[in-house]
């Protein structure tokens, strides 16, 4: 069986910047993939490029057997690649209820006939998802309250709420535990265990080590634009190449 | 049950109760007054919806009201159209014109959007000014024929009133579905972080479109009820200070609420007429009011509220928000 | 090919250009500082002619204390303008907050909204009429050059702008002032760290832009004739349309898309009727926009 989601080459400069260079990867069905890399590797601009956010110079991205490249980002999370932001995006003026369901809006399409028309099955259904996603992250409390109201760690789980009511395949979480104290890092591994036990596909970026460590079965290694390692934890933070990446060679550190 | 009280003391007050008191008033002058204060509100409730509820902050509202004003001029006095059919043509032809107008520039956001749309409505502005052989230039067009239908009713002043009433109603409901609903989340979302909305498999641009779409038609409507209640239009009262009215409406009233726009332009129009030394300073009124409200009141007189909820607020039926969630269609 | 009329609009429409380019620079310098769009610009350039008008018609000075009185009220204007339609809404100091979104359409509004009132205000204080302007002092002496006849007034334009864009050229280059300018368009924060103020220079932005603005207004109103409430509107839509087409934040782009702005104007106005003059502006604006969103010269901006 092919895997979920295939990179094949993918290239993205800006200008004569190479911030993605030849990154070949994949994810498999049902599995948690970490990716890492120093500060400036490319790991955002991958994912922006899977997501169809950025174009790619070259290369090539298959989700499914379908290639996704030149996709509009919206037909891509339709398909079914749902993603959280490094820097919290969600939108404080909006209730958590309406976050959640703009989400479920995309995966269920929206129509302003729907809406003049009062389609009471269509309404049903986003709200059935949105109360869903809601209670799956534990945020049912807080439906009415103003996003911006809510704590820097229910905010992080109502991105991955909104991702959710999108019904992805493969979830797509950019450095989810920043900012989390070691409880919450700790509920959130859990958490996030607990969606893959139910067959979703993880993608994540992190800087934690023993958050990507406990959580990946495989941890893809990016340095400069490049793949330069990819294996399970254990072979991935015993490779001295990749500590070279991360410490930098002995001369430099002279 | 709630829901048809607040909907009957609603068009029991437009349709009744304000009729009444304007003829008790004394007719004539002031039924035109209500009648300009409902075409404008038609025009602040839709651009509402383009730049309260998706944050696309539009500059050039008064020229697509300008093209359903000529529309309906045109059809009514060169092919004699009855005013059935000229406001919904009116309503369509704005909002071909708005789509094709608009569809270059749904990639822009914020103020590169605005000043766009500002060079749109005076693109149609100078075309309507000069191209004379059309629109008969600065003399504008006159004796538009009035509302009326063989044998039920003749234009009047009342008629005016009612046409206006009536299709005012239509808007608020249809644009009002619009807002408060899953389709309005959508629109928000676009509003809040069109990035982020795409991310979450939201069709921005073609949202930006439709909700431009609708919001051209409603305009467009609003040119015809203009041009059919006032028998003469002319390319000046499709001007830039035009579209300022209509955001200024908007921003007092607050961005995104329906009730809002409508008591926008109460204010903006209502009162210069009734505090009469004012009415010689209208537009530094205009100006005035809009600058303390930015100041003041950020989200405008009534915030993001739909005209249901304020009725319902009025009569103390208090609503328990965590009822409310989610949209019931 | 030399055809004499053409010569002429070419040279008519250049020192309308620099017209605009005046005005240009200034929405450019304020862009470049703040990101914000000054929708009263053309208010301040209303208010250089009247200021200059009112000298007129009180003292008769010579040209050139005319020129000085517009000078004083355009930096006057400038001043009040950012204490009154922005500084109140610049309520955080950090960054993000100083160039945000809100704070450009909370600014955009209140500028628009201070030049309806100061439109509104000249309206009722001198009529909506174009003024009467002594003869004396209306720019439009015919000067003949071989077959060519130019208007005394396009002189002073052309030496006045040169004189305005080196002069500008050098603060921006070789003063404490200037350098604070484009310290603090390039990172608020950054300048106010090394100890720049930041208010201080925001001011400084608005009086010189104003300033600029004010004198372009004189000048024009006394070549054409023409001193109107309403006179700052078109010209300021096309002073933004050159500050689009340049790049934003570029000056030197501005003043050459002003000038490009301009000769393409009097050349439609010389096939189409006049009215149709003012579509040329507009339409640059929106193909500009959505052809070139980064200026027609590149440069980097961040998502229109």
């Amino acid at each position: 069986m092919t895997p979920l989601l295939e990179i094949k080459s993918a290239c993205r400069y800006f200008g004569g910047l190479h911030a993605v260079e030849d990154f070949s990867g994949h994810v498999k069905r049902g599995e948690r993939v970490g990716l890492i890399g120093p500060n400036g590797a490319g790991k955002t601009t991958l994912f922006n490029l899977i997501t169809c956010f950025t174009p790619l110079s070259s290369g090539a991205v298959f989700f499914d057997d379908t290639d996704i490249s030149s996709l509009k980002a919206y037909r891509v999370a339709r398909l079914g690649i749902a993603r959280t932001f490094q820097n919290l995006r969600v939108m404080p003026n909006l209730s958590v209820f309406d976050n959640v369901s703009i989400g479920a809006l995309g995966a269920l399409g929206h129509s302003p006939f729907a809406a003049l028309t009062k389609r009471a099955n269509y309404a049903n259904d986003i709200g059935r998802r949105t109360w869903d996603a809601l209670e799956q992250t534990g945020l049912q409390d807080q439906a009415s309250e103003l996003a911006a109201n809510l704590s820097y760690g229910k905010r992080k789980y109502l991105e991955i709420a909104r991702a959710l009511a999108l019904s992805p395949r493969l979830l797509i979480l950019d450095e989810p535990a920043a900012g989390l104290n070691d409880t919450e890092t700790a509920q959130l591994a859990e958490f996030v265990l607990r969606l893959s036990g139910e067959g979703l596909s993880i993608l994540l970026v992190e800087h934690d080590m023993n958050f990507v460590m406990s959580l990946c079965e495989r941890v893809m290694v990016m340095a400069s634009g490049r793949k330069i390692a990819d294996g399970s934890p254990q072979e991935v933070s015993n490779d001295p190449v990749v500590l070279e990446a991360y410490l930098g060679s002995e001369e430099e550190a002279a | 049950m709630r829901r048809l009280i607040s909907i009957s003391i609603l068009l029991l007050a437009v349709l009744l109760v304000l009729p009444g008191v304007l003829s008790a008033v004394g007719g004539g002058y002031w039924f035109r007054v209500t009648t300009t204060i409902g075409v404008f509100s038609i025009l602040t409730m839709s651009a509402n919806l383009i730049t309260g509820t998706t944050g696309l902050m539009s500059l050039g509202h008064a020229g697509f009201y300008g093209i359903g004003a000529y529309t309906t001029a045109l059809l009514a006095t060169k092919l004699h159209w009855p005013f059935f059919l000229t406001l919904p043509v009116a309503g369509v032809v704005t909002a071909v014109f708005g789509i094709l107008l608009a569809l270059p520039t749904m990639r822009l956001i914020g103020i590169y959007f605005a000043v766009a749309t500002l060079g749109l409505g005076e693109i149609i502005h100078v075309t309507l000014l000069n191209w004379v052989d059309f629109t008969r230039g600065p003399m504008g067009i006159s004796a538009i024929p009035g509302i009326s239908l063989d044998g039920l009713f003749s234009a009047s002043d009342i008629t005016n009133y009612y046409a206006v009433a009536i299709i005012a109603l239509l808007a608020a409901l249809v644009l009002g579905r619009l807002t408060h609903s899953y389709y309005g989340n959508a629109l928000r979302a676009v509003r809040e972080d069109d990035q982020c909305a795409a991310s979450m498999g939201l069709n921005v641009v073609g949202l930006k479109i439709q909700s431009f779409a609708f919001a051209c038609f409603f305009a467009g409507v609003a040119g015809g009820l203009w041009a059919h209640t006032t028998g003469y239009i002319s390319p000046g009262d499709f001007r830039f200070s035009e579209s300022i009215l209509i955001l200024a409406m908007m921003v007092v009233g607050g961005l995104g609420s329906i009730p809002g726009a409508v008591l926008g332009a109460v204010i903006l129009l209502g009162l210069p007429e009734v505090l009469r030394p004012i009415g010689d300073y209208r537009m530094i009124v205009v100006g005035a009011v809009m600058f303390f409200s930015i100041l003041f009141l950020p989200r405008g007189l009534l915030g993001e509220t739909s005209v249901l909820s304020v009725v319902r607020r009025q009569f103390g039926l208090a609503w328990d928000r965590t009822l409310n969630l989610g949209w019931r269609q | 090919m030399f055809d004499v009329f053409f010569v002429q609009q070419l040279v008519n429409g250049l020192s309308i250009g620099l017209i605009y380019a005046l005005m240009a620079i200034g929405f450019t310098l304020i862009f470049g500082v703040l990101n914000v769009v000054n929708f009263a610009h053309g208010e301040v350039y209303m208010i250089g002619a009247f200021a200059g008008l009112l000298a007129i018609t009180q003292l008769a000075p010579p040209l050139f204390a005319v020129i000085l009185v517009a000078l004083a009220f355009g930096a006057l204007a400038g001043f009040g303008l950012e204490r009154i339609a922005f500084r109140p809404f610049r309520r955080f100091r950090d960054e993000a907050s100083l160039k945000s979104k809100a704070i450009r359409e909370a600014t955009l509004l209140s500028s628009l909204a201070v030049s309806i009132i100061v439109r509104e205000l000249a309206e009722k204080i001198f009529g909506s009429n174009m003024q009467s302007i002594p003869q004396e002092y209306l720019l439009l002496k015919p000067i003949e050059i071989g077959p060519l006849s130019f208007a005394n007034g396009q002189f002073l334009i052309f030496g006045l702008s040169i004189v305005m864009l080196g002069g500008l050229q050098w603060l921006l280059k070789h003063t404490r002032v200037g350098l604070s300018i484009r310290a603090v368009a390039n990172n608020p924060m950054g300048a106010a760290y090394v100890g720049i103020n930041t208010e201080r220079t925001i001011i400084a932005t608005f009086v010189i832009g104003s300033t600029l603005g004010a004198i372009a207004g004189l000048i024009v109103g006394l070549y054409q004739g023409a001193i109107f409430p309403a006179m700052g509107f078109a010209p300021g839509v096309k002073a933004f349309v050159a500050m689009v087409m340049g790049g934003l934040s570029s000056i030197g782009g501005a003043v050459v898309c002003a000038l490009i702005l301009g000769m393409a104007e009097a050349i439609t106005t010389s096939f189409f009727a006049q009215g149709w003059g003012d579509l040329v502006a507009y339409l640059f604006l929106v193909i500009t926009l959505v052809f070139f969103p980064t200026g027609l010269f590149g440069g980097g901006r961040e998502r229109v």
